[in-house]
């Protein structure tokens, strides 16, 4: 889900970076506004480490094998640091192993890093109403983390066929548009799935995580 | 998955490894964004000479760009794949049932050119000098310092993070786990790995932190004078820019105009 390079005109790139500037500008405010923010950068920085170490891990979706994003669990643990880590976590890729790209950059980090603060939302609503248990936990997961990643899908797939440099017509695009987003259903629910796990695994172990940074 | 070392090459002495990494920054960046406006075929050909030339001045292995190209070359084949076959009317000749376009073929070579040589550029960007160094020259051309510390940090940990895994992934195999599978075990066991991993990784923070209270972190005055620009510096960066600006006129010239540019 990352758009490499030599894809996207100018406009849509300085766009991005335009708009990932701006979200990461406002991200960075509302960080230093915190009481102690510098405390929370080394528990940032390690988990943008782990989430990106997390990424290698591939599930086997017969007949390939698709690795995890977890950008949504990533906002909801992270919140406003959410965007930022995803930045530098998609930095990494486009450096060390040219996924995504130098260009590409800003665009990527807002397929990725939106939904992200948007699943950060979503999971707090699992403290409204009586106490937090693991169900709600676990359902609050499962809906965070697949409605992200099915919204980045949905914004990678439309930012990449209107862009892309080629004549393509309506019917073909339509058709493409829907395939691709057919072919990620699978990880949609994986996904949603994990999250889910995940998210009752760290209250169960480590509620402290959850409580974000 | 074995972590991708890009600056391996970074202690070698040529005029790229010698350039102030501040200039180096803003010259390649700028030229990689002005290589993405190109859409003309003549100026593709002037940009794959003039990433091969920057290519042989930087004295960096093509063993190097080879290997790196591995990856990213999946997604290229898809294109190759697909485009000439669906984008365009003009059939230039039948494979069977499949009709391959000229349009579709011109855009897999614009695409293909374009992402080849600003990969190129960028792996040029970060082989030429250590990794950390470039970041620092982030930083001194204002990236906030919140987003230099977390980067700093993260690719601190990250070799540590990896190898965890790497041996709870080992110690998983020892212990008889299929991971071909996909059943409701697998997941499980993949998002308990994954918890485990934030987990350790939640817990070494706390240490980390103290760690650094302790050697005076957030106490030390900022760090100044660190990169020094020459003249040469400032040259070769207004060489760079020229170039880029070169690339921009030369494509709207060549007839494409400022419209094409912005569709």
């Amino acid at each position: 889900m990352h758009i490499p390079d030599g894809i996207l005109p100018v406009p849509v790139t300085a766009a991005g970076y335009a708009a990932t500037a701006a979200v990461t500008w406002y991200s960075v405010r509302k960080i230093n506004k915190k009481e102690n923010s510098r405390q929370d950068i080394p528990k940032t920085s390690l988990l943008t480490a782990a989430f990106f170490v997390v990424s290698w891990i591939h599930i086997p979706v017969p007949p390939t094998s698709v690795h995890l994003v977890l950008n949504g669990l990533l906002g909801a643990i992270l919140g406003y640091f959410a965007f930022p880590a995803i930045l530098i976590g998609l930095f990494f890729q486009a450096v060390m192993f040219q996924h995504g790209g130098l260009t590409t950059l800003g665009v990527n980090a807002m397929i990725m890093g939106l939904p992200a603060i948007i699943a950060h939302y979503i999971f707090r609503l699992r403290r409204f109403g009586n106490k937090e248990s693991r169900w709600k936990t676990g359902v609050f997961g499962f809906i965070s983390g697949a409605i992200a990643v099915a919204m980045s899908v949905s914004m990678f797939v439309v930012i990449l066929l209107t862009n892309i440099p080629a004549d393509l017509d309506v019917g073909t695009e339509r058709a493409a548009i829907y395939t691709l987003a057919i072919a990620h259903l699978p990880l949609i629910a994986i996904e949603g799935f994990i999250t889910s796990l995940l998210a009752v695994f760290l209250q169960r172990v480590r509620p402290r995580i959850l409580d974000g940074v | 998955m074995k972590l991708g070392i890009v600056d391996e090459y970074s202690d070698f002495g040529s005029l790229l490894h010698r350039w102030d990494p501040r200039c180096k920054l803003i010259g390649l960046m700028v030229l990689i964004f002005a290589f993405s406006f190109i859409r003309d075929l003549r100026m593709l050909l002037a940009m794959v000479v003039v990433t091969t030339t920057i290519y042989i001045i930087s004295k960096l292995p093509v063993s190097f760009i080879i290997r790196r190209l591995r990856y990213p070359s999946f997604f290229l084949l898809v294109v190759v794949l697909i485009l000439p076959f669906v984008s365009g009317q003009t059939i230039i000749m039948s494979i069977g049932p499949l009709d391959l376009r000229q349009e579709g073929l011109i855009a897999v070579l614009l695409i293909a050119t374009r992402f080849i040589s600003i990969l190129t550029i960028g792996l040029i960007l970060f082989g030429t000098a250590p990794f950390l160094t470039t970041i620092k020259a982030m930083r001194a051309l204002g990236l906030p310092s919140i987003l230099a510390d977390i980067v700093l940090l993260s690719f601190r940990y990250l070799h540590e993070i990896g190898s965890d895994l790497q041996k709870m992934q080992m110690s998983m195999s020892l212990r008889g786990f299929d991971k071909r599978g996909l059943n409701i075990r697998a997941l499980s066991i993949a998002a308990w790995l994954s918890g485990s991993i934030l987990v350790r990784s939640y817990e070494r923070s706390e240490w980390v932190y103290k760690a650094m209270i302790l050697r005076g972190y957030g106490h030390a005055p900022p760090a100044r004078g660190e990169f020094q620009a020459h003249s040469r510096d400032v040259i070769t960066l207004g060489v760079f820019l020229l170039t880029a600006v070169g690339f921009i006129v030369g494509d709207i010239l060549y007839g494409h105009g400022v419209a094409a540019l912005l569709q």
